[in-house]
């Protein structure tokens, strides 16, 4: 939850449990565009993550009383979360993809091909993003999220493996084998890496 | 101490514990390549950080008290409001443009026509046979607007610059006598009996305008997908 302090989004939830329907509006306001941006970026078409979140967002309301231990923010992202992979699973559009390969500490580092500019310019260049964008798309469904729920979303790794009900040791490998990936797809695209 | 790749992200994000960070701190004093992958690393997600944000197109959060029970007919009445609109719309624009076809030639002419008509009789003159009395119905008022089409005596300073020429003309070819002035005097030669013939044409209905079933299209339309999505977000 942005900018509202933690006294006040509990407010909000305990008149959300007890029925105040204004109540949890107000809560899922607040996180309807970045549940919209997530569920965007799993499922890839606009109509179906507008359809998640508003299911998801339908599912909290009738679950709410049953809300505890994680924060309001992570166990909205836990069930849109959960309603997204659904989809794709049941989708079955894409390839199987094995979502988790063999934890393997010699990932490819892919090296520069040419020199190009630092990939610390590159923020704000649209071929970057369009590149990055891409990346992220052509990322095993289950490494995607991970990344998404920390890079854009700001969750620590703990509340990650809770919302995708997995060990914290897979998500510390799926963040880091889609960064890689990203990270590669930039390289071999003529964009040489920051020498540190 | 090998490379510690696996760990380097886990590492940017603070997520390694106390010893484990220490350790790569330790390598990465030494190790260049480390270093730089580090530094990807962070800039990558810079990079994904700055995604741009796409906003949805709809509300998103349900609507949690229950739509009223009159939406969802309304909706539907609406939706078949709209469809009958535009075959309204359809057939008063068909029947606009027959109407002025079917009715040409009947004594209730428009103005446009009834200048038109005008405009064929002020050669009039032509059809004159050499000689013949060139009638004036009404003379032409020189501020008349129709000035230009009247056959006015030849002592009329506006005539005379509309009207010289087919004075002397030769026989009409045509032999459509009925195109004279004098077969039909009161006909049209006279901006007075235009105006009345005009005046004297029945009015359209408004309910023939298309643009007004166009219009109650449009807003029936966008009315039901209002109400479509109002339904939509509700319980």
């Amino acid at each position: 939850m942005t900018g509202a302090p933690d006294s006040e989004i509990q407010l909000l939830i305990e008149r959300a449990r007890s029925g105040d329907t204004r109540a949890f509006e107000d809560l899922a306001r607040r996180e309807e565009r970045a549940l919209y941006r997530h569920a965007l970026r799993i499922v890839g078409t606009t109509s179906d993550a507008e359809d998640i979140v508003q299911d998801a967002l339908f599912s909290a309301w009738r679950s709410i009383a049953s809300f505890q231990g994680l924060s309001f923010r992570a166990w909205l992202f836990r069930i849109a979360t959960n309603r997204a992979l659904d989809h794709l699973r049941s989708r079955k559009r894409r390839p199987e993809l094995p979502l988790d390969p063999p934890d393997d500490d010699d990932v490819t580092w892919a090296e520069p091909v040419a020199a190009g500019p630092d990939l610390t310019q590159l923020v704000g260049d649209r071929e970057a993003l369009a590149a990055v964008e891409a990346a992220l798309g052509s990322l095993p469904t289950e490494q995607r999220t991970a990344l998404l729920l920390r890079d854009v979303e700001g969750f620590a790794y703990e509340e990650i493996a809770v919302i995708t009900s997995v060990e914290i040791g897979t998500v510390k490998s799926r963040i880091h084998r889609g960064r890689l990936a990203v990270r590669n797809v930039l390289i071999t695209r003529g964009w040489r890496g920051s020498d540190g | 101490m090998q490379h510690p790749h696996a760990e380097l992200s886990a590492y940017i994000d603070g997520a390694l514990d106390p010893a484990a960070r220490a350790a790569v701190d330790g390598h990465l004093v030494t190790c260049a390549v480390c270093r730089a992958h580090v530094a990807q690393l962070r800039a990558t997600v810079a990079l994904v950080q700055a995604l741009p944000d796409p906003v949805p197109s709809r509300r998103l959060v349900p609507r949690l008290t229950t739509a009223p029970a009159w939406l969802a007919p309304l909706r539907t009445i609406m939706t078949l409001a709209s469809g009958a609109a535009v075959f309204l719309f359809l057939a008063s624009a068909l029947a606009t443009n027959i109407t002025p076809l079917a009715t040409s030639g009947a004594p209730g002419t428009t103005a446009r026509e009834a200048s038109g008509d005008t405009a064929v009789k002020g050669q009039a003159p032509a059809a004159q046979p050499a000689g013949a009395p060139t009638v004036t119905p009404a003379p032409a008022p020189t501020a008349s607007p129709y000035g230009a089409f009247a056959v006015a005596p030849s002592s009329s300073p506006a005539a005379d610059n509309v009207v010289r020429g087919p004075a002397t003309a030769a026989p009409d070819k045509r032999g459509d006598t009925s195109t004279g002035a004098s077969a039909a005097p009161g006909a049209a030669l006279n901006p007075p009996d235009a105006a009345r013939t005009t005046a004297s044409a029945p009015q359209p209905s408004p309910l023939l305008s298309p643009w007004l079933w166009l219009a109650l299209a449009i807003i029936c339309g966008a009315a039901a997908i209002a109400l479509s999505r109002r339904l939509r977000a509700s319980v």
